[in-house]
């Protein structure tokens, strides 16, 4: 969830009672509380407007930075955790094509590795 | 239903890459500008959910490229990673890429089945490894107790998405493994890649009666088990379907 969305949702205002306080179209709003739109890529005044109709400071509507791989001025773990927050836990779920392609079960997935690759040749998959 | 302490192991920061590495990572992807697969009716952005905010770099002649930051894991056998150093190759000319496979969590996505979003998908055949593209991936209590210089924080239950197949650089895996694969789950890994690249799924009977009227013109046994033998039938026009028949 972004923090947009989670002060309407703490203060249960809806899009349209804020977007005809800050003079923006409902959609405009609803598209930045869901993240469709990162609010990092319309324009500060945009942002701002919002912000003065919550009465919030601007920063408190900006997502936090996510740390690149291999962002020099972290530790590894500092990136590797501020990773985790982020993205496994991203706040904004998003549709995403599923890979069950049927409900039906799957005699050869309950097989397992040593019944399944009999007859194939040995694949060592325990490298020391 | 696997489990953590059956699915993952802690590396070492100095340990040599392997299959199984589970590592934070910055994935390209090509595309034509403003292309949005698979489709609006998934995400009109065209972004991978693991990381809503894309990084794009513009090609000429209409094309670009998405960055994304996500955690992948690598599916490059462990022998074809040591194979030229076993090969006595030199490191400056080592072949630096990883096929590694993007990691999607629970929290970061809402699937679609491909009936359409309004059909339920359980992750319980996730969980079972039943779809051939995916590779099940059970959440983690306390993450720091595989890797202690890392915050202690769940991780969540997700998957290794095979249709998200991409290279990387050695080096970048190196720079942010997280932990890796437990050998015995590797298994697990090469029997989906076995299944994703060359072994779908038995043939449905449609595609069976499908077949009515075609010449046969290759059939491969594939696998035996018990009295039933598995084959993969070639037919003159070019399609292909696996049927199992039973021996008698």
């Amino acid at each position: 969830m972004t923090r947009l969305a989670s002060i309407l949702e703490a203060r249960n205002i809806t899009y349209t009672a804020v977007a005809q306080h800050a003079r923006l179209q409902p959609r405009t709003v609803r598209q930045l509380a869901t993240g469709e739109t990162p609010i990092d890529n319309v324009a500060v005044g945009t942002v701002r407007r919002i912000a003065s109709a919550l009465s919030v400071p601007l920063a408190d509507l900006l997502e936090p930075d996510l740390p690149f791989p291999g962002d020099g001025s972290l530790s590894r773990g500092a990136r590797l955790s501020a990773a985790i927050r982020e993205v496994m836990w991203s706040a904004t779920p998003v549709p995403y094509p599923s890979p069950v392609e049927r409900d039906e079960p799957d005699e050869i997935a309950s097989l397992d590795g040593e019944d399944f690759f009999t007859d194939m040749p040995v694949i060592d998959a325990r490298r020391g | 239903m696997p489990v953590a302490a059956e699915v993952y192991r802690p590396i070492n920061v100095m340990d040599e890459l392997s299959s199984g590495d589970i590592a934070y990572l910055s994935l390209a992807r090509t595309r034509l500008a403003g292309e949005t697969p698979p489709g609006d009716e998934f995400d009109p952005a065209g972004r991978i959910p693991a990381y809503p905010r894309p990084a794009l770099v513009p090609l000429p002649h209409g094309r670009e490229v998405a960055i994304d930051a996500m955690f992948a894991l690598v599916v490059t056998h462990s022998c074809e990673i040591d194979r030229q150093r076993n090969l006595e190759v030199t490191a400056e000319h080592f072949d630096c890429r990883l096929t590694v496979a993007p990691i999607v969590s629970e929290p970061a996505v809402r699937l679609v089945a491909p009936g359409g979003e309004g059909r339920t998908v359980s992750w319980a055949a996730i969980e079972a490894n039943g779809p051939v593209a995916s590779l099940y991936l059970p959440p983690i209590d306390d993450v720091s107790t595989l890797a202690p210089d890392v915050d202690p924080l769940p991780w969540p239950r997700s998957f290794a998405d095979l249709r998200g197949l991409t290279t990387v650089s050695r080096g970048m895996v190196l720079a942010d493994r997280l932990c890796s694969l437990t050998p015995e789950y590797l298994v697990t890994l090469q029997r989906q890649l076995a299944r994703f690249f060359t072994w779908r799924d038995l043939a449905r009977h449609e595609l069976v009666e499908a077949l009515v009227g075609r010449r046969v013109v290759g059939a491969i046994p594939l696998n035996a088990r018990g009295d039933r033998l598995r084959v993969a039938l070639t037919a003159d026009d070019g399609s292909s379907v696996t049927v199992e028949v039973r021996a008698r």
